[in-house]
């Protein structure tokens, strides 16, 4: 074989049907993936029907790879060179012994280039989740029909990204559609459950069994799957199983000020000193020294001096009143409007 | 917004023989290979049974592992590629800043192979959608960036 390589040279030949393959350019982090013992499953989610025998070879108008956990957009880049995929093969010409040959199978014209999508799912769960706002017991909107599952599907983005925007917004799954609760609703989904911590002395600090606060709001008439949203949301990371919740200190004292001020934003401002009133009476007795307006950094303004308002308000893209809290880790969203507002 | 899975490779169970140095072997045998214009081949001549066209060889004149050790790394500096009798271009071997994924669609025939002892035929038939699978992860390639020149007849 030496020699082959050496002096007499690798034979080279052309197929005479050249396939369609593709060359995927593969960035650090997602070959460092594919080389790991146990690499994840990998996915492309295209706007093409996959029946089509001509998604793959067109020009993707829209498609993007994603890992459990990440996402990124495939870009086409034409190459100013031929490129070939070659094959080593046995091949044999005009009757002479087989000789182990390099052979192009394939040319493309043009790579993929891998771009992360860092565009978080809550921006597309807005626009597909119909609000559920319940305004004197009733809810006046008409649901998708989609499941949570229906609803990720049509969101270009992995399943990961998808899951953690659903919590991010409180999204549930009720009566055959998925939905997204207005901040008023939250609030008083959140007064209820407090309210029933309180008078059946159930730890929201501590480990208690969800059932137990399910329970005591069976006559309310909230869809379990909402108190459900909620309790997931505020829970510790890790305790989010088998049926037990405990509630996240720090993310429950931000979420009820944040409710708070976001259920407020069709109406008059707050007084500063209302609120303050307001957001203790409305946390848990336990934690009721821990309000302190530092919580809510970059999430309220003070029109005046005594008065504050959610930061979401005079926001061009968060139409007043209707928009559900976006939760805590939200943050750079809320950085965003800032921005746009100090242009 | 349909979802296409995107296999992982599997290596093939007998891997073809490989002529080029072991540093541009890969498990499947795929390699690639760039060069500045095309490759013109004549139509296939209909009394050849051969679906391929020899077009020339590919030399590595200083790849010597007997001599200098698998370690050497100098051969790569060099490449010709001989197309025809006239004709050679000079090249070398890269490693790619981002290495490649090659993407193929997977054969409906491969998925009657049963990988994963499951049987597809039948009852998933229809379910079964197009699928894309990752042939080979190419770390190298050999790069003609120069026109060729022409060279007389033996090589």
């Amino acid at each position: 074989m030496a020699t082959q390589q050496g002096e007499g040279g690798v034979p080279f030949s052309v197929a005479h049907d050249l396939r369609q393959f593709r060359l995927l350019e593969l960035p650090a982090e997602l070959l460092e993936l594919l080389d790991s013992p146990t690499p994840p499953p990998l996915s492309i989610k295209s706007q093409a029907p996959p029946a089509s025998s001509g998604t793959f070879n067109a020009k993707p108008a829209y498609a993007v790879l994603c890992t459990p956990s990440r996402t990124y957009q495939l870009r086409q880049v034409q190459t100013s060179n031929s490129v070939f995929i070659t094959q080593a093969t046995l091949e044999a010409h005009e009757d002479e012994i087989p000789v182990p040959t390099t052979c192009a199978i394939a040319s493309c014209g043009a790579t993929l280039e891998l771009h992360p999508a860092d565009t978080p799912a809550l921006r597309y769960l807005e626009d597909v989740l119909p609000i559920y706002d319940i305004v004197d017991g009733e809810v006046d909107a008409s649901g998708n029909g989609k499941s949570m599952a229906d609803v990720f599907k049509d969101i270009p983005l992995s399943e990961g990204q998808c899951k953690q925007g659903w919590e991010e917004v409180f999204a549930f799954e009720f009566a055959g559609s998925s939905w997204m609760p207005s901040a008023n609703t939250l609030l008083q989904v959140w007064t209820a459950v407090n309210d029933a911590a309180a008078s059946e002395s159930v730890p929201l600090h501590k480990q208690f069994l969800t059932d137990d606060i399910i329970n005591a709001l069976d006559d309310r008439g909230y869809p379990e799957s909402l108190i459900q949203a909620i309790l997931t949301r505020l829970g510790y990371d890790d305790q989010k199983d088998a049926g037990w919740s405990c509630l996240d200190r720090s993310r429950t004292m931000m979420f009820v000020g944040e409710t708070l001020l976001e259920a407020k934003l069709a109406s008059e401002d707050y007084l500063i000193a209302e609120f303050l009133g307001v957001w203790k009476d409305s946390v848990p007795e336990l934690w009721r020294e821990d309000v302190d307006l530092h919580t809510l950094e970059g999430r309220y303004n003070v029109p005046s001096d005594k008065t504050i308002r959610s930061s979401k308000r005079g926001a061009k893209t968060a139409p007043a009143a209707s928009k559900a809290s976006a939760g805590s880790s939200s943050r750079k969203w809320h950085e965003k409007f800032g921005r746009a507002r100090k242009k | 917004m349909p979802q296409i899975p995107l296999h992982l490779p599997t290596p093939p169970s007998q891997p073809p023989e490989n002529p080029l140095p072991q540093l541009l072997r890969t498990p499947s045998g795929l390699a690639i290979i760039e060069l500045q214009g095309t490759i013109n081949t004549p139509p296939p001549s209909s009394s050849s049974s051969s679906s391929t066209t020899p077009v020339g060889k590919l030399v590595f004149p200083t790849y010597k592992p007997d001599v200098y050790g698998e370690d050497d790394t100098k051969w790569m500096k060099r490449v010709y590629f001989y197309v025809g009798e006239n004709q050679r271009m000079t090249g070398e071997v890269k490693k790619l800043g981002k290495p490649f994924a090659v993407i193929r669609r997977r054969e409906r025939g491969d998925a009657d192979v049963v990988m994963e002892g499951v049987d597809v035929e039948g009852e998933g038939e229809g379910l079964v959608g197009e699928e894309l699978e990752i042939a080979e992860i190419v770390r190298w390639k050999i790069v003609f960036a120069m026109r060729p020149e022409p060279v007389t007849g033996d090589a």
